[in-house]
């Protein structure tokens, strides 16, 4: 299943930088872009490391997600998602941050600390609605196994989808969707031109690569909950990749519409709007039951 | 720095042509026997020839033409050519336009900092040889004598076409495994760190240690040490951390 995962994410990184070029009225990068970028990256001269600890938070990075793949249902294939459940997968979510924030305090770059704290301070920020939601569907759906919220939703076509029985937790889930993936208005901690990229600004060579590996990842992993949680899974992959990748394409395509938050302002938005309705929601479930 | 001296035009004519005889790249590459092996290295040169993360570092006027030849109208992107920030990710440093004394440090800082295989591209008739400040007494004329230079992109200043097109030479080099300027760093280093102590005196050090990378590389040749390297490690102030606190040590900058 990662190998799957690994493929998916590399067309959605590709789908995004095209859909970013398109725009921009651009034409973006050729088909094999992610490709050629890790196997460059994996095959530089200089690989600088700061030791141990740099080398193994990439590790931890990369592996969480690996580790959270395995919990996540696709078409066919339910992997470890019967045992594991949501709940584990939440906790699994948090390892790639550690890993990346423990990988960057040993490079002792300045900027990669500032950066670092502000990828955890926008992680605080997103986790509250996104424990919510989680919450709401595991207590409407009955059970926090993922197996078993698709086959619940898939009992009555549409109609049983989450996104149409609690409206309110899906809008809540999709405005967590663009800070969970770092995406544009959200993009402070990277912030190529103010702290230079952030935590990734002592990476080179492997490093690097073995970050691009984690977004390719990351991305799939975002998409695939969100799809599970709301649109009912997968019947077969066609319908599946469809949807991952509908839900991978709306926070990119509304990225550009706003400019960049600050991070107590994002602060401020995400434990407003999305608890507020989070909250909502979470009550009309309660009451629904 | 005490030691500054412009050059005059007599000494610049007389390095040019000390220079096409100290230059030179030796190569120590092993012919690849197994054909498996050759194609692996074709498939990695391919790559590294498709995706190039630019550092621009920007130096003069010719930085200008960077921003159409990103965007919309001539989309590097579609070449895999993007930019990037910080000199650890970045493939080819873009020196555009003319460079100061002062930002020559700079540049040549970064420049130690990236990671091999890495390509300097010189942009404007500034830095082949000095330009349209030839007789300013604060600019370095001839880039390379201070870089290894990969490419020239001549022109005051270039158009955004003739910048794609020089990108896409290099491209072809990297592809056919020409592009190898890197290691003259390595190999002559000696030289390069003459000329940049001619210009910088005496004490100039970077935190770079660039006769270590050289041994790491195999790329140690007769021109890698020599009479400049001697004085390097003569003045040669160990590194130290910066200590971190959190008070106003205001006269420590
Ligand atoms: S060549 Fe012309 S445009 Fe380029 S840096 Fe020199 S003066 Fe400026």
């Amino acid at each position: 299943m990662p190998l799957v995962a690994f493929t998916v994410g590399l067309a959605m990184v590709l789908m995004l930088r095209k859909i970013a070029a398109r725009l921009q009225r651009r034409i973006g990068p050729p088909f094999l872009q992610p490709v050629y970028d890790i196997v460059k990256l994996y095959s530089k001269d200089t690989q600088i490391s700061h030791g141990m600890i740099h080398e193994m938070g990439i590790i931890m990075a990369v592996g969480g997600y690996i580790a959270a793949e395995t919990l996540l249902p696709v078409p066919g294939m339910d992997g470890l998602a019967d045992k594991g459940g949501i709940v584990t997968l939440t906790y699994l979510l948090m390892i790639p941050q550690l890993g990346l924030a423990l990988g960057v305090g040993q490079c002792a770059n300045p900027n990669g600390s500032i950066g670092i704290s502000r990828a955890l301070t926008a992680m605080l920020a997103y986790d509250i609605p996104f424990i919510l939601v989680v919450f709401g569907m595991s207590w409407s759906y009955g059970t926090t196994n993922l197996a078993e919220m698709i086959a619940i939703q898939q009992q009555a076509g549409m109609q049983s989808w989450g996104i149409i029985q609690m409206p309110l937790l899906a809008l809540a889930g999709l405005m967590v969707l663009p800070a969970m993936l770092g995406k544009q208005p959200f993009e402070i901690y990277v912030a190529p031109a103010e702290i230079a990229t952030g935590p990734m600004v002592e990476m080179g060579g492997k490093f690097m690569g073995g970050l691009f590996v984690m977004q390719c990842f990351q991305l799939y992993t975002v998409g695939v909950l969100y799809t599970t949680l709301f649109l009912g899974g997968g019947e077969n992959w066609l319908s599946f990749l469809f949807k991952i990748f509908v839900v991978v394409a709306i926070p990119m395509s509304i990225a550009f519409m706003f400019p960049r938050y600050r991070t107590e302002d994002m602060l401020r938005l995400m434990w407003k709007w999305p608890v507020l309705v989070g909250l909502l929601g979470l009550a009309v479930v309660m009451i629904q039951v | 720095m005490s030691k500054n001296k412009t050059l005059t035009k007599k000494d610049q004519m007389q390095q040019d042509k000390a220079q096409d005889g100290q230059q030179m790249l030796v190569d120590f590459t092993r012919p690849r026997t197994n054909p498996m092996a050759n194609v692996f290295d074709g498939l990695v040169r391919f790559c590294q020839s498709r995706s190039m993360f630019m550092l621009h570092y920007c130096t003069g006027c010719g930085a200008i033409e960077l921003p159409p030849a990103m965007t919309s109208r001539f989309d590097m992107e579609r070449l895999g050519i993007q930019p990037m920030v910080t000199p650890r990710q970045a493939d080819i440093l873009l020196i555009t336009g003319y460079v100061s004394v002062k930002t020559l440090k700079r540049i040549i800082l970064t420049y130690e900092q990236m990671a091999a295989p890495k390509y300097v591209i010189g942009i404007c008739s500034c830095t082949v040889n000095g330009g349209m400040y030839w007789q300013s007494y604060a600019t370095a004329k001839v880039l390379r004598e201070y870089l290894p230079v990969d490419i020239y992109i001549a022109g005051c200043m270039p158009r955004p076409e003739a910048i794609i097109e020089g990108l896409q030479v290099l491209m072809d080099d990297i592809k056919t495994g020409r592009a190898e300027n890197w290691k003259r760093y390595f190999q002559n280093y000696d030289y390069y760190l003459g000329n940049q102590q001619k210009l910088f005196g005496d004490h100039w050090q970077t935190p770079t240690d660039i006769i270590s990378e050289a041994r790491h590389y195999d790329l140690i040749t007769e021109n890698t040490l020599g009479k400049h390297t001697a004085l390097l490690e003569k003045h040669q102030a160990p590194l130290q951390a910066l200590e971190m606190t959190l008070q106003q040590n205001r006269e420590r900058v």
